[in-house]
């Protein structure tokens, strides 16, 4: 079986399935906020825009309006993503500088009468009186979903960077993140995807780790921990690579591939 | 009736899936009173943020934030007060009927389809109406005052019958009248009476922001209605675009209060030019876009609003899920 799995990977290597790149410049028209890290009631957004966000914002994949039952605890990505022939990167910031922002929001009900109770918006004013007995009602308990916190987001303004692989036609605008905040695409520069052979080479891109191919050694690399799959920056691999204007990155990135 | 130039990009019944119908709303949003807008609790600045002036006018200056949920959260509202009037709210968990924010959505309603819900724990709708932060024309520097409140004692003085003085005496920002923000709102696959539903919640809204009860009044006006496959530039641009208009034309002083007539017309001949970019298909000019308020308004008249929210509310039915009688039974992993 392991014979069989790296002769195929073998088949694998030789030239990239897809021949052109575009580098592209992300500016972000409005605070991009992602739950990246969620620390009691502040929700923290790395610096960083996932792929996955990325290629369903693009349109290349489209996820339901509504999601019921099972639905709601299973992602697609695989379904989705694994068949497409074009790829994109995970976007890193331009010189690593990026300036973020907080924000407070609170969540308050239609009602006209309504108190704030442990993290929860309370309607029920019947409920009053017994909680006054020193009993709390049911309706005055914590709440399992954020109505109060503090969002820490990528500033208005910040500019990414990425590669996005294949001969595909790019929007002017899209929307990411869990308020869809508009962010502007500009191609920097297309360039021809050169194959470079098996050997150690440093790679600058941010990269996810569920795409990278099998067949590639790590050297080092820092990893930022966020869902729904981690991202690599700083990788030094040995392996064979795609070089794409002044970026190197290990050849055959594909979605869902590990 | 200009909304049927807009057919090719409505949806003829709401679907489950995306399928790249966009229309896009530009909306100049008047403030009529004072107003607040802040992001940080009581007592903090008004929100504001810096950014470059216009496309070529580069200087930074700060400009006043008008964000995402500050207008949606208000439009909502508005429309969800004929939903419950008419009494097409439905029943969430239980006795309770459909409320935003305490985790029981009746995940039936008009509002619960066309603007969203996540926190169903059975499912999760996304929102078909896309907002963007609204931005003032002119930096916050100009637009923003300072009220001091005092609360006095009934006996009209600030200190009580024994003598003690009160601490109910503040001073807080707000932004003055007059202040113009420029918004784009983009609908995504909605169908006709959607449509005239959200604009309809967009026309009628006349509060945002903090103590809505006593300020925060204003004025939105439809300047522009888009049908496409893409988004319209982003309202920053918008407004950027129609800072460096308006300095450029002779008689307009950048000062506060801006005359609305030469805001509007800037508005109108940027996004008069709009129409040739990528994925922009069709523009409804001004008597089409006053056709379309004009048959919001119809459809939201005393006459006509139980019926076209009925008509609207039925065309959901085939997609209810009506939640299995009694589930008792706690969910896993909570």
């Amino acid at each position: 079986m392991s014979h069989l799995k790296s002769d195929l990977a073998e088949k694998k290597v030789t030239f990239p399935t897809c021949k052109k790149a575009q580098i592209i410049e992300l500016w972000c028209a409005e605070p991009v906020f992602f739950a990246s890290r969620e620390l009691s009631d502040t929700y923290y957004t790395e610096g960083v825009i996932g792929n996955y966000a990325l290629a369903y914002a693009l349109g290349w994949a489209y996820s339901p309006y509504r999601l019921t039952g099972t639905a709601t605890t299973k992602p697609t990505y695989i379904e989705d993503l694994s068949d497409l022939d074009c790829y994109i990167l995970p976007a890193w910031a331009i010189d690593n500088h990026i300036s973020y922002r907080f924000e407070r929001f609170n969540a308050l009900s239609d009602a006209y009468w309504f108190a704030m109770s442990n993290n929860r918006v309370v309607i029920n004013r019947e409920d009053l009186p017994l909680k006054r007995t020193g009993k709390k009602p049911s309706s005055y308990r914590p709440s399992n979903f954020p109505q109060t916190g503090r969002l820490k987001m990528i500033e208005r303004g910040n500019l990414f960077e990425t590669i996005v692989f294949g001969e595909v036609e790019l929007p002017e605008y899209i929307r990411v993140g869990k308020f869809k905040s508009k962010v502007k695409i500009t191609v920097k520069k297309e360039s021809l995807i050169e194959y470079l052979p098996t050997a150690k080479y440093p790679c600058k891109t941010y990269l996810n780790s569920a795409d990278l191919p099998e067949n590639i050694s790590y050297f080092s690399f820092d990893i930022l921990a966020i869902p729904p799959v981690s991202i690599l920056k700083n990788l030094q691999f040995e392996g064979e690579a795609w070089r794409i204007d002044d970026f190197i990155v290990p050849a055959n990135l594909k979605f869902c591939q590990s | 009736m200009s909304i049927e130039k807009l057919s090719s990009f409505l949806a003829s019944t709401y679907e489950n899936f995306p399928k790249g119908r966009t229309i896009s709303l530009v909306v100049l949003r008047t403030t009529q009173s004072e107003t607040i807008f802040r992001t940080e609790g009581s007592g903090e600045p008004m929100s504001s943020e810096f950014v470059q002036a216009g496309l070529e006018n580069t200087e930074i200056i700060p400009r006043l934030v008008m964000t995402k949920r500050k207008q949606i959260a208000p439009e909502r509202r508005k429309g969800r007060e004929f939903l419950r009037q008419y009494n097409l709210l439905y029943n969430a968990k239980g006795d309770t009927i459909c409320s935003l924010n305490t985790n029981a959505p009746c995940e039936m309603c008009i509002d619960c389809f066309l603007y969203g819900f996540a926190a169903g724990g059975e499912g999760a709708q996304k929102s078909r109406v896309w907002t963007e932060d609204a931005f003032s024309i002119l930096p916050s520097t100009e637009l923003i005052g300072d009220r001091t409140i005092n609360a006095l004692y009934e006996n009209g003085t600030m200190r009580d019958e024994t003598g003690k003085a009160s601490t109910a005496l503040n001073t807080s920002e707000y932004i003055k009248p007059s202040v113009h923000f420029l918004d784009i709102v983009t609908l995504k696959d909605v169908t006709a009476d959607e449509l005239r539903y959200a604009v309809g919640n967009i026309l009628l809204t006349t509060r945002y922001g903090a103590v809505s009860s006593r300020v925060g009044r204003m004025d939105n006006e439809i300047l522009g209605v888009f049908g496409g496959f893409a988004e319209l530039p982003s309202s920053l641009e918008l407004v950027q675009q129609v800072f460096d208009l308006l300095s450029k034309t002779d008689n307009v002083t950048l000062e506060h209060p801006l005359q609305k007539d030469s805001v509007v017309n800037a508005v109108k001949s940027i996004i008069n030019q709009w129409t040739n970019k990528r994925g922009i298909s069709v523009q409804l000019n001004e008597e089409e876009l006053n056709n379309l308020v004009a048959d919001i308004d119809t459809n939201w008249s005393m006459e006509k609003q139980e019926e076209f929210l009925a008509r609207l509310n039925k065309t959901y039915e085939s997609y209810r899920q009506i939640p299995a009688e009694n589930t008792s039974k706690k969910s896993k992993g909570k």
